[in-house]
């Protein structure tokens, strides 16, 4: 793997959509099953659920000082109000994942690379649309594969979540990846961005 | 997520953990057996954790009815040999100053928590610096206190083991003044050989060699010997203005002086043996950024961003102690300097000690205030540029 | 050395480097130093009788004329504490250390402002034994209306009389959970003594409310606030009415509950055993 000097993703959208969970398994596979110090913090009103919500995840193999989102590398956008509000903040050429479904992107997204994953559809037919965080993470991987092993990952959900539902998460997660790679291939010029 | 030794504590490596979490592990290392909390956002976690965790070591954790009840157990708890902590956030933090004023009178170890979050009222439920100065001051009367400033998850673990062990070395309460955003963020936390880490417990009359019927509660030198309750030592604990031997009759004005005189000193004399500063790119600084908490963690970025790309020759300080005040070392640290900046999140508190410390010493000293928010680099950066390009 | 000889002498500490710690500071006539008096009968029967360790007695108490007792006058291990927080601090030490036998002096205006904390020590039945010494007023202060005031009466802060109800302490104690309850006066040595003696030795919250005499506030001679005291009460067997004007005295309550620290044993076996565990807690 890489040095990686700063590396920042930031995942928003309501309440009750598995925002800090997502953050916080992505933080478990980097820090316990990757060897890459992260910083995961999130931030939500009181409310349980439809409130807004963020999760960030700033990872490194330096120390990490400031803990939170600058300029993100990776944005995933849960909800229009989530893209509304830190689309200003996606670096130019940063990776910006949406829910095609729930968010509509305009051209004020034309300096990011942006990859709907309809990950609520995709959950739907695997165990629900709660799971839909773990379809999203699944597509993530496939994307940033240079920062993140498919098994850090797995291993990642499977510390998090209840262990009766591992392979239903499973399912997700490769239907998620598989979506997003199907993507990749229909879209060359991101493959070589990606490279780059 | 952590794994656990055969004793139950945490085993030595890497995890990852939340703040509050990573406090709660500490505290267990250091010997913390009792834990009694009220809850609270954005603490709530930490009790939490002390309920899954501390049976497995034969401790207890107790859920009371207020917050004035969970540091009331807490006297109790000391008195008859434990260790035992409380966690609390800024509107708790009010209610139990009554018993931090009893606690500093007793002379009684004990921890409390603070993770602060803004006020006044009910505030909001993020982070928060406003209650450094009602650490200091918040307890009625006279008397000193020790107050911890942790800004990682690391800090949360190694402080609140400092915090027993200065509360038992000193016979005091200590508090960690710690923030919503340290107490909820995960990061790595490396927890060493169990061995190496130094834990301290208070020193007793049998350690001094010293019988029950020659024990002064309050003698025996500037910390005295704390007897505990249940092993033949008649020892009373009070709070009213008291002699060495416990009596408090016979009420005169130089035994009032000695009383308060010895336990304010007993902290304030030993601010170099308590207090925690760290200074980094001193050597060229003709500015300097003093800062504590997890503010600390964007000021050292926006140092090295001033120094790095805009040339400017900023230095940096870190309050990790934030009293007793470390008013001698920051006068060794700043001799000369133009301009200081004290970015906190709140509208400037530790900024006056600051400012009376190093008045002498620099032109000017300038808040760098945030409510409710942690400081981004550019805030901090901004003001540096406005004021010192 | 005492040439009075009091019986009791032993369990107090009269004088140590600084100075003389007698005469108790209450005032001539105060039922407190009665009830103090009974309280050591108690204790030193229960140190001859039962496996009692003197070591073991611990005396809490909070602030008022009643608290005053363990100021520094006891020959225990002891806490002069926070007005209306004895409980709190009491729960923290069997807490550290369950074998304490722990004696709580509280008064009627310590309990009220300490409530919160009397209402859910009964509830958790954690072992303590309360003696409450009831006056119907804040004694210490001068004399204002307590919770335990009568309708109606005239004190310093209700100089028109009190407008509020007076509410039963026992009563209170009972519908919270303590596990024994009862009350007597400081013109019933005998059964008080008795009571106490029973009320440390059950396992859970004895709450033992003593009426006491405050002769300076109610400006009335002792002896006629005894002979008051024997004449207002009514011993009553257990759901017996009370006679009209009248106040029950006796047991009300005797019921065995498990205590807190026993309940708390049992999750601190249980989790004990598991040892070498991979714990993921934090997720």
């Amino acid at each position: 793997m890489m040095e990686i000097e700063r590396y920042e993703i930031r995942i928003a959208g309501f309440g009750g959509q598995g925002v800090v969970t997502i953050g916080r398994i992505l933080g478990v596979a980097f820090t316990v099953f990757s060897g890459i110090n992260s910083v995961n913090t999130q931030s939500y009103g009181p409310e349980s659920r439809g409130g807004a919500c963020r999760s960030e995840v700033v990872l490194s193999h330096a120390e990490i000082n400031y803990p939170y989102v600058r300029r993100a590398d990776t944005l995933i956008a849960l909800s229009a109000v989530a893209l509304d509000t830190y689309l200003k903040d996606v670096k130019k050429g940063g990776l910006l994942i949406i829910d095609p479904d729930a968010v509509r992107v305009g051209k004020n997204a034309a300096d990011q690379r942006v990859v709907p994953i309809p990950a609520a559809a995709i959950a739907h037919d695997s165990g629900g649309v709660k799971y839909q965080n773990i379809v999203v993470l699944g597509a993530l991987q496939c994307l940033i594969a240079e920062y993140i092993e498919k098994t850090a990952l797995k291993k990642a959900i499977k510390a998090t979540v209840p262990p009766e539902t591992f392979d239903t998460n499973v399912e997700a997660f490769e239907k998620g990846r598989a979506h997003a790679k199907a993507f990749l291939n229909s879209k060359p010029e991101f493959r070589a961005l990606m490279d780059a | 997520m952590h794994s656990e030794t055969s004793q139950n504590l945490i085993a030595p490596g890497i995890h990852y953990l939340q703040g509050a979490e990573a406090c709660a592990e500490g505290a267990m290392l250091a010997g913390c057996r009792v834990y009694a909390g009220y809850p609270i956002t954005p603490a709530t976690e930490i009790m939490e954790h002390f309920a899954r965790r501390l049976p497995s070591m034969g401790g207890r954790t107790i859920q009371m009815e207020d917050e004035i009840a969970s540091a009331g157990v807490l006297l109790g708890a000391s008195w008859a040999g434990a260790k035992a902590m409380t966690a609390t956030s800024s509107p708790g933090f009010s209610l139990m100053q009554e018993v931090i004023s009893f606690g500093i009178m007793t002379e009684t170890p004990m921890v409390v928590v603070d993770v602060q979050r803004p006020g006044p009222g009910q505030g909001y439920i993020s982070t928060s610096q406003e209650d450094v100065m009602q650490a200091r001051w918040g307890h009625h009367g006279e008397g000193a206190i020790i107050a911890l400033s942790p800004a990682s998850v690391q800090d949360m673990f190694a402080m609140t083991i400092r915090a027993f062990n200065l509360s038992e070395r000193w016979r005091t309460p200590v508090l960690v003044m710690a923030e919503e955003t340290v107490a909820h963020m995960r990061e790595r936390l490396v927890i060493p050989d169990l061995d190496s880490i130094e834990i301290i417990d208070r020193k007793t009359p049998q350690d001094e060699g010293i019988a029950p019927q020659d024990y002064l509660p309050y003698g025996h030198g500037p910390v005295p010997p704390m007897a505990i309750w249940g092993q033949g030592y008649d020892v009373n604990h009070v709070s009213l203005v008291h002699h060495r031997d416990g009596r408090i009759t016979g009420y005169n004005a130089e035994t009032h002086f000695d009383n308060i005189d010895r336990i304010r000193r007993k902290i304030e004399d030993n601010v170099a043996d308590i207090s925690e500063v760290e200074a980094r790119f001193m050597e060229d600084s003709r500015h300097f950024v003093i800062c504590y908490g997890a503010v600390s963690r964007t000021a050292v970025e926006a140092v090295l961003e001033a120094r790095q790309v805009h040339g400017i020759p900023v230095g940096y300080i870190r309050l990790k102690t934030l009293w007793p005040f470390p008013e001698a070392r920051l006068r060794e640290l700043v001799r000369d300097a133009e301009k200081i900046f004290v970015p906190e999140m709140n509208l400037g508190m530790m900024k006056h000690p600051i400012t009376e410390a190093l008045r002498d010493r620099c032109r000017m000293v300038a808040a760098v205030p945030s409510l409710g928010c942690l400081h981004t680099p550019e805030q901090i950066l901004a003001r540096i540029q406005e004021e010192a390009a | 050395m005492n040439e009075i000889g009091h019986p009791m002498l032993k369990y107090l500490k009269t004088e140590g480097p600084s100075g003389p710690r007698l005469p108790l500071i209450l005032c001539p006539g105060c039922g407190a130093g009665q009830v103090l008096n009974y309280t050591l009968h108690a204790v030193d029967r229960l140190l001859a009788e039962d496996n009692l360790n003197k070591e073991d007695v611990v005396f809490i108490s909070g602030v008022g004329c009643s608290s005053r007792l363990t100021s520094h006058y006891l020959q225990f291990d002891s806490g002069w504490t926070i007005h209306g927080r004895s409980l709190a601090i009491a729960t923290g030490a069997l807490l550290a250390n369950p074998k304490l036998r722990i004696i709580v002096f509280t008064g009627d205006g310590d309990a009220a402002i300490g409530g919160n904390h009397f209402i859910h020590a009964c509830r958790r039945n954690i072992d303590v034994t309360i003696i409450c010494v009831n006056n119907g007023l804040y004694g210490m202060t001068g004399g204002q209306v307590a919770p335990t005031t009568d309708t109606g009466e005239k004190t310093a802060t209700t100089p028109f009389g009190n407008v509020e109800d007076p509410f039963d302490l026992c009563k209170l104690a009972e519908t919270a959970g303590a596990a024994y309850v009862a009350r007597w006066s400081t013109a019933h040595p005998r059964q008080t003594v008795k009571t106490i003696i029973k009320g440390i030795r059950k396992k859970g919250t004895a709450f033992i409310e003593i009426l006491s005499q405050c002769p300076v506030h109610k400006k009335t001679a002792p002896v006629e606030m005894f002979k008051a005291l024997r004449r207002l009460t009514a011993r009553v067997k257990e759901g017996a009415a009370v006679p009209d004007g009248r106040i029950a005295v006796g047991e009300f309550c005797n019921r065995d509950k498990p205590d807190w620290i026993s309940r708390y044993q049992d999750i601190i076996d249980q989790e004990n055993r598991h040892k070498d565990t991979e714990c993921t807690g934090s997720i």
